[in-house]
């Protein structure tokens, strides 16, 4: 027993001892003959001169001493080097490679710390600096100035030719001489940029590095060489290889037969599990489910009649014909966009939230879409290049669908900007509201992480670092950080004679009405806060009331203490609530609120501003440079306008023209993608858009990562299923329409949601849909049945959202309209930072920069809000007041009733038997009132599972 | 081909997010609905969220947190680090460009302004602290001031982002949301990670403070209201006689039950149905919590509570006392919009900002220490940012100072601190951090550290991207300061 392990232990020994003599003794490693076999054979399927991942090749000391998109690779102390950093990190060989072993790092590491020899001497190559080493330092620095906007001083500096032609007081630079080039003398004197103009541009003091790469580039003459922008070209593409492109998301859809059905796809694959489809739904529970998916409330119980009645055979696909007719399917289905856009009504970022004044122009053109089944290539052409599809500068007449098509780039400005702050609008933060738009895009349309690219190649996609900014610089023509337009400014006034002759014959009366109003309200404001303190602190003096009210008009962290003590008694008295204050206070809020709420009345007859929240080309778009590790002041390479490598046949050059040759002139760069994506074999677009479809109906997509169909993504559930659809969806004219009729006709959408034995063991999640799942509404939905079924729901579509209170204690609601009643969720204002609580408590998200899925919670303040929250309560009244009209006194009616309104059914028999019971219990414990009792009654259904889940 | 998984409890409790309630919910649905299997033994594809308390990944100095947010930034030369050379120069221009002075414009500074109080040392460890702060600094040998913090923006919202979430940005979750999703939470009956508000008003950014960002809403901070009830719909807001609501919660119990006997297999019905009992638990459990009546007169004079200036913040510090002994995690205190912002009269506002705060923040020291919590509990004291040497315009003259995001001082207590210390330093001016500097990712890497959770093991995946509260650069943890 012992020999063998002894044997072990001493062949070990002696091997570590010999190890230690031979590395004591060995010269030092040579980099031709020990280091590049080791490279060539374990890097060199992803680091050679022909592929060159993250642009780095490993096959030669020249090529190794240049490094890759990170920066240099050696460095000549370990500590240093990058090479040495992801070796020793274990990041490279990425997992799932074949790994470096031991004495291959050992080698390498001794290598690298012995100065990394090679027979042939490499010094790291002192490349020259060009023009495109200088002009992304002058975009940052000078350009606001002396660019495309202004040329102050008479200056131009974006090319050396400009800054030779120079301004008023003579040529910017003397090839040769940087001592007497004007622009490094005012650099360097700091008379530019301007000290007091550094924040109004927002232009920082550029440090002593570029300024010393400013002036050896003049001093070696200004140097200035041919180059080009990267760009795809037609040989092949050294960043991302053809096996790249084998990842199935990224080969176009297969074509199946196209009689195939999904019914066909789907019991398929449970038949291979020893599953089949449950049967199908009862007509009720279709009716319910049918309604609530499509338009996000439930039935009348006339329409809930008719279709129960209805005999005829096509009942069901009369009755989907019919919601998708309905407006209100474009409200429901219109939310699941903004989701994916990111729709919010505020500027987000920094803590004023300031509102996004027009953005409901935005949220009202996708509703229109949704329910004109504007065919999806459309739709999203027009939100990605509307501007560059009719010339609208040099139009004679504005028609509507100019404005739309303008309206729908809006999709491109839903991120947060805090660039309209006073201080927040450098190009990091101009970056910062690119990247956001790309994420959009990238994560809602084409289901790729694109934005993970930013500032290194994609860690698990063949997407390079430099497919990112090709990307970026699709978008420069309209969102250029060196030529930034803030939110307040990137705006279009425009619109049809027909509205702007409304917009001047109405607003003008009603907006000095409105002024009118504000006069008295400031007046109400001051009223109310004197009498606040006249009534809690009677011993106050009228001086201190006045110096009060002073106080309040400095910014609060500019008061002295004594004021800022004025201020505070103030606001102690100010947050107490109506019902301990004073008849005297409670007067004065009662005059204050009566005025605001006719200045929001005649606010709501304002005809919509001509302003369109837009993004459109320019014409003049900045050169765009790869960043180093994303960081604005680390640029790289000069690249061009591209799409993803990995999704084309790196073959194909991007083909972008200007739109107007003689018109406007614009880039047309976000047209041609726009037109490449939707070109009908693109391998992502209609995958992901009919993946997004299934899983708003059956709760999981096919695909269950709707962000990401890249390799971190989960493969297809269905994956012939999946092209199918596509296939069909591109043959069907991109019909959204057609695309649910498909999909609700099928018998797998029929289906009945209960759970079998079997199905529990083999399809839990229902991801083979063995049945239909349950689903709990949404927020949008659940708030607008409650509202639907009392009566309370007010279907007046579109136009400026309904503003919130922020109560006292934070709590957010909705304001009703001037009938009393509520509008649609959908219509509500969402402010980043006031959010409807109801809405937040049911799961609406935080836009971050948008939402692909909405988490679902189980969670006890929903609960406490639907039996405890006075305004649930006042529905349930409202419901019950209906529900006698209906049904006159009778119990048994009454109970029918509720349901039929609430439920879209009739009640069990056990149903019947217990409610009649409690029924009777409340009425003896409200003492006889059955109309409390009904109240009450009502308050429980709408608070119980059959309400909230839908089957 | 997908994996083939069971329906199982972790994928219902997976979509359990109960901000307060969710793990009893999950373990009372367990004892009720799987009898005798070992809860959470499968293993299951999608990722769960909950707040059972974890295990930490070294053995933890602290194992609450109470910061004390003294929002708007206070003046680090006023109250903590003394500057002789600044006091010398008062009155006289600042003697470099101008620039460096690090804001955002440079149009209304004025001259050195050296400091408005007199300083003295305390305790035996010496900690200079000037006379506004008579109560802390009797604490001074439990304290450890850092003078050497420095963030990255010198606006207010960028700056508290930075100091709450590690970033300049909207949308990141908080360094007490971290806590709660790196540690759970040790009172399934209230809240992990609770806000106590300033009854005036909400701090400058309002709930982005306490935003669980990217991470699931269980982990984010939870407000108790300040007016009526503390936490939202405990009551019913309606007038019902007791005995219909307990019949009306009978029959939606079995109208609840008939619907799910129907429908086999949806754990999710389960959860709606115990929710109503979970809803009474809480209403007792938060009740009894937040009874400060239950403290003793004297307890309640050491905090101020009844005096004119301590009585607001004095009340929340000893709610946060009795929070932190019942079991949660993280408890914030925050004041109304930025009391330390002074940009005019810092003299008299300073003191003002001391008189509210210093009484009750010293009594909830003394008060931990005595029970034997300060050992457990780390206390933070600090803001977004400091304050400049200079002076600056504003209407009444030049009489206060700008933001400073260079230098500022924070302190730190109890679980974990090594107390008497005066750690790192700043150039004669008090302007820029010198030696040991401290950037906002060191001190929140510390204080994880201190809560026994590696900065570079706690981090969530999102778009394939692992998201740590400290960044992609690693941060240096000061261990100079910890015991």
């Amino acid at each position: 027993m012992l020999v063998p392990s002894m044997k072990k232990f001493l062949i070990t020994s002696l091997c570590v001892f010999f190890c230690l003599l031979r590395c004591a003794q060995a010269a030092d490693p040579i980099f031709e003959t020990d280091i590049k076999p080791v490279l060539s054979r374990q890097c060199g399927k992803c680091h050679s001169g022909k592929v060159r991942k993250g642009n780095l090749d490993l096959s030669s000391m020249k090529s190794i001493r240049r490094g890759g998109e990170s920066g240099e690779a050696l460095i000549d102390k370990l500590s240093e080097s990058y090479l040495w950093a992801m070796i020793d990190g274990g990041e490279m060989p990425p997992d799932g490679e074949p790994q470096l072993s031991k004495p291959e790092v050992k080698l390498l590491r001794r290598w690298l710390e012995t100065g990394a020899a090679s027979k042939t001497p490499t010094a790291l190559e002192e490349t020259a600096i060009t023009q495109h080493d200088v002009y992304p330092i002058v975009l940052l620095r000078c350009t606001t100035c002396h660019g495309p906007r202004l040329k102050r001083g008479g200056l131009d500096l974006r090319t050396k030719s400009s800054m030779l032609a120079g301004g008023k007081s003579g040529p910017a630079l003397l090839p040769g001489d940087p001592n007497n080039s004007l622009m490094i003398q005012r650099i360097e004197t700091e008379a530019c940029p301007p000290r007091e103009q550094l924040l109004k541009y927002f232009i920082r003091r550029p440090p002593a590095t570029e300024v010393k790469t400013l002036r050896k580039w003049i001093e070696d003459g200004a140097r200035e060489d041919e180059i080009q922008p990267d760009i795809a070209g037609t040989t092949p593409d050294p960043l991302v290889t053809d096996e790249d492109r084998q990842h199935w998301a990224f080969q176009r859809p297969k074509a199946a037969s196209a009689d195939s059905s999904i019914d066909a796809y789907i019991t398929a694959k449970l038949k291979a599990n020893g599953l089949s489809l449950s049967p199908t739904a009862d007509r009720d529970t279709l009716i319910r489910r049918a309604y609530l998916d499509l338009t996000g409330i439930p039935p009348t119980v006339d329409e809930w009649q008719e279709w129960h009645n209805l005999a005829a055979a096509h009942w069901y696909s009369r009755m989907i014909d019919h919601l998708l007719a309905s407006p209100r399917y474009g409200e429901r289905w219109g939310r699941h966009w903004l989701d994916l856009a990111g729709y919010a009504d505020s500027e987000g970022g920094v803590s004023s939230d300031p509102i996004r004044k027009v953005a409901w122009k935005y949220r009202d053109y996708v509703i229109r879409s949704f329910n004109k089944d504007k065919p999806y290539d459309q739709f999203l052409i027009e939100q990605i290049a509307g501007d560059e599809l009719i010339d609208h500068a040099n139009a004679d007449t504005i028609t509507n669908e100019m404005v739309d098509n303008l309206v729908a780039t809006g999709f491109l400005r839903m991120g947060i900007d805090q660039t309209g702050s006073r201080t927040m609008n450098f190009v990091p933060e101009r970056l910062g509201v690119i990247n956001d738009a790309i994420t959009v895009l990238g994560s809602g349309v084409m289901g790729l992480t694109l934005e993970c690219a930013r500032c290194h190649s994609h860690k698990y996609d063949a997407i390079p670092q430099r497919d990112y900014y090709r990307f970026k610089a699709i978008f420069q023509g309209a969102l250029d950080e060196h030529d930034w337009l803030t939110f307040k400014k990137r705006a279009l006034e425009l619109d049809t004679l027909e509205r702007r002759r409304q917009v001047a014959k109405t607003n003008p009366p009603l907006k000095a009405e409105i002024k009118k109003l504000d006069g008295k309200r400031k007046q109400a404001i001051t009223d109310l806060r004197l009498e606040l303190l006249r009534q809690h602190y009677p011993e106050q003096s009228d001086d201190d009331r006045s110096a009060t009210l002073k106080a309040l008009r400095i910014a609060d962290n500019n008061r002295s203490q004594p004021q800022r003590i004025l201020v505070e008694k103030l606001q102690t008295v100010e947050v107490i609530p109506d019902e301990q204050q004073p008849d005297s206070v409670v007067e004065a809020r009662r005059s204050l609120r009566a005025i605001e709420d006719q200045i929001l009345k005649l606010e709501r007859r304002l005809a919509a501003p001509l302003t369109i929240r837009a993004v459109w080309d320019r014409g003049e778009p900045s050169p765009t440079y790869i960043l180093r590790r994303g960081e604005h002041d680390k640029p790289s390479r000069l690249v061009g306008p591209g799409v993803p490598s990995v999704l084309t046949d790196g073959r194909t050059p991007f083909n972008a023209k200007p739109p107007f040759p003689d018109g406007t002139p614009k880039t047309g760069r976000r047209l041609a993608f726009a037109r490449w994506l939707t070109s009908g074999e693109h391998p992502l677009t209609a995958r992901v858009m009919v993946n997004r479809v299934w899983y708003h109906h059956f709760g999981t997509g096919l695909v269950k990562t709707l962000e990401n169909f890249g390799r971190q993504g989960e493969l297809p559930s269905h994956p012939e299923l999946l092209d199918w659809l596509a296939i069909q969806f591109v043959n069907d004219g991109w019909s959204m329409k057609q695309l649910h009729r498909r999909i609700m006709l099928s018998q797998t959408y029929r289906q009945s949601s209960r759970v079998s034995e079997s199905a529990n063991e083999r399809d839990s999640q229902a991801r083979l849909l063995s049945h239909m799942p349950l689903r709990r509404m949404d927020a949008e939905s659940l708030r607008d049945s409650l509202l639907y079924v009392a009566d309370q729901l007010d279907l007046t579509p579109g136009g400026p959202p309904d503003r919130v209170d922020v109560s006292l204690n934070g709590l957010v609601s909705a304001k009703p309209t001037e009938s009393g009643r509520w509008r649609r969720s959908i219509y509500l204002q969402y402010r980043r930072t006031a959010i409807p609580t109801m809405m937040e408590a049911f799961d609406y998200p935080e836009m971050g920069p948008n939402c692909l899925t909405r988490s679902v919670s189980t969670v006890s303040p929903q609960s406490l809000m639907l039996m405890n929250d006075g305004r649930i309560r006042n529905l349930a009244a409202s419901l019950a007041g209906r529900v006698i009209k209906l049904a006159g006194n009778d119990e048994r009616q009454r109970v029918e009733t509720v349901y039929k309104m609430a439920l879209s059914r009739l009640p069990t028999d056990a149903e019947r038997t217990l409610s009649l019971r409690a029924l009777n219990e409340f009425k003896q414990q409200w003492q006889g009132d059955s109309k409390a009792a009904l109240v009450t009654y009502c308050h429980t259904i709408l608070n119980s599972a059959a309400f909230i889940y839908v089957d | 081909m997908i994996a083939q998984t069971e329906r199982n409890r972790r994928d219902f409790f997976a979509r359990t997010r109960d901000g307060v309630l969710g793990v009893a919910l999950a373990q009372l649905l367990h004892d009720d609905f799987f009898p005798g299997q070992a809860f959470g033994e499968e293993q299951t594809q999608r990722e769960q969220f909950d707040l059972r308390a974890k295990q930490p990944h070294h053995p933890a100095k602290a194992t609450s947190v109470i910061h004390l947010f003294m929002n708007g930034g206070p003046s680090q030369m006023d109250l903590f680090d003394p500057k002789p050379v600044l006091d010398r120069m008062d009155g006289k221009p600042y003697p470099g460009n101008i620039e460096e002075i690090g804001n955002t414009g440079t149009n209304d500074i004025g001259v050195m302004m050296g400091t408005r109080y007199p300083f003295a040392r305390h305790g035996e460890s010496g900690m200079w602290m000037a006379d506004v702060l008579p109560h802390t600094s009797q604490m001074a040998d439990d304290l450890c001031l850092i003078n050497s913090m420095r963030t990255d923006h010198p606006n207010h919202d960028n700056a508290l982002y930075k100091i709450q979430s590690g970033r300049l940005f909207m949308g990141y979750p908080t360094f007490g949301a971290w806590t709660v999703y790196g540690l759970g939470s040790e009172n399934q009956n209230l809240p992990a990670y609770v806000v106590l508000n300033d009854p005036l008003g909400p701090p400058k950014n309002g709930t982005r403070n306490w935003t669980s960002g990217f991470l699931p809403p269980l982990f984010q901070g939870t407000r108790l209201r300040p007016t009526g009830l503390p936490i939202l719909n405990l009551k019913p807001q309606f007038e019902q006689p007791s005995a219909v609501t307990e019949s009306a919660r009978e029959l939606l119990g079995k109208l609840d039950k008939l619907h799910r006997r129907d429908r086999p297999f949806y754990p999710e019905l389960d959860a709606r149905i115990e929710s109503y009992g979970l809803a009474a638990r809480m209403q007792l459990s938060a009740g009894e919590a937040l009874d400060l009546n239950r403290e003793s007169r004297s307890t309640q004079k050491m905090y101020g509570i009844g005096e004119q200036w301590t009585d607001s913040y004095g009340k929340r510090c000893l709610l946060a006392r009795r929070l932190v002994e019942r079991g949660v995690r993280f408890v914030q205190i925050f004041l109304e919009e930025q009391p330390w912002d002074s940009h005019a009269d810092l003299a008299a506002n300073h003191r003002g900002a001391c008189l509210r705060t210093d009484k009750p923040v010293a009594a909830l020291l003394q008060d931990l220490k005595e029970r034997g919590l300060l050992d457990s509990t780390l206390v933070i004291w600090g803001g977004e940012f400091g304050r400049t040497p200079t002076t600056q315009r504003s209407a009444n003259g030049y009489s206060g100072r700008d933001h400073n995001m260079q230098a500022f001082t924070s302190w730190m207590a109890g679980g974990g601190i090594k107390g008497g210390t005066t750690y790192g330093t700043t150039d004669d001016f008090g302007h820029k951090a010198t030696e040991n500097p401290v950037s906002v990712h060191d001190f929140h890497a510390t204080i994880l550290h201190l809560l026994g959770l590696d900065h570079q093991h706690l981090f969530f995946e999102r778009s394939g991207l692992e998201e740590r509260l400290t960044g992609f650069e690693p941060p240096r943890v000061v261990s100079e300061i910890c015991a």
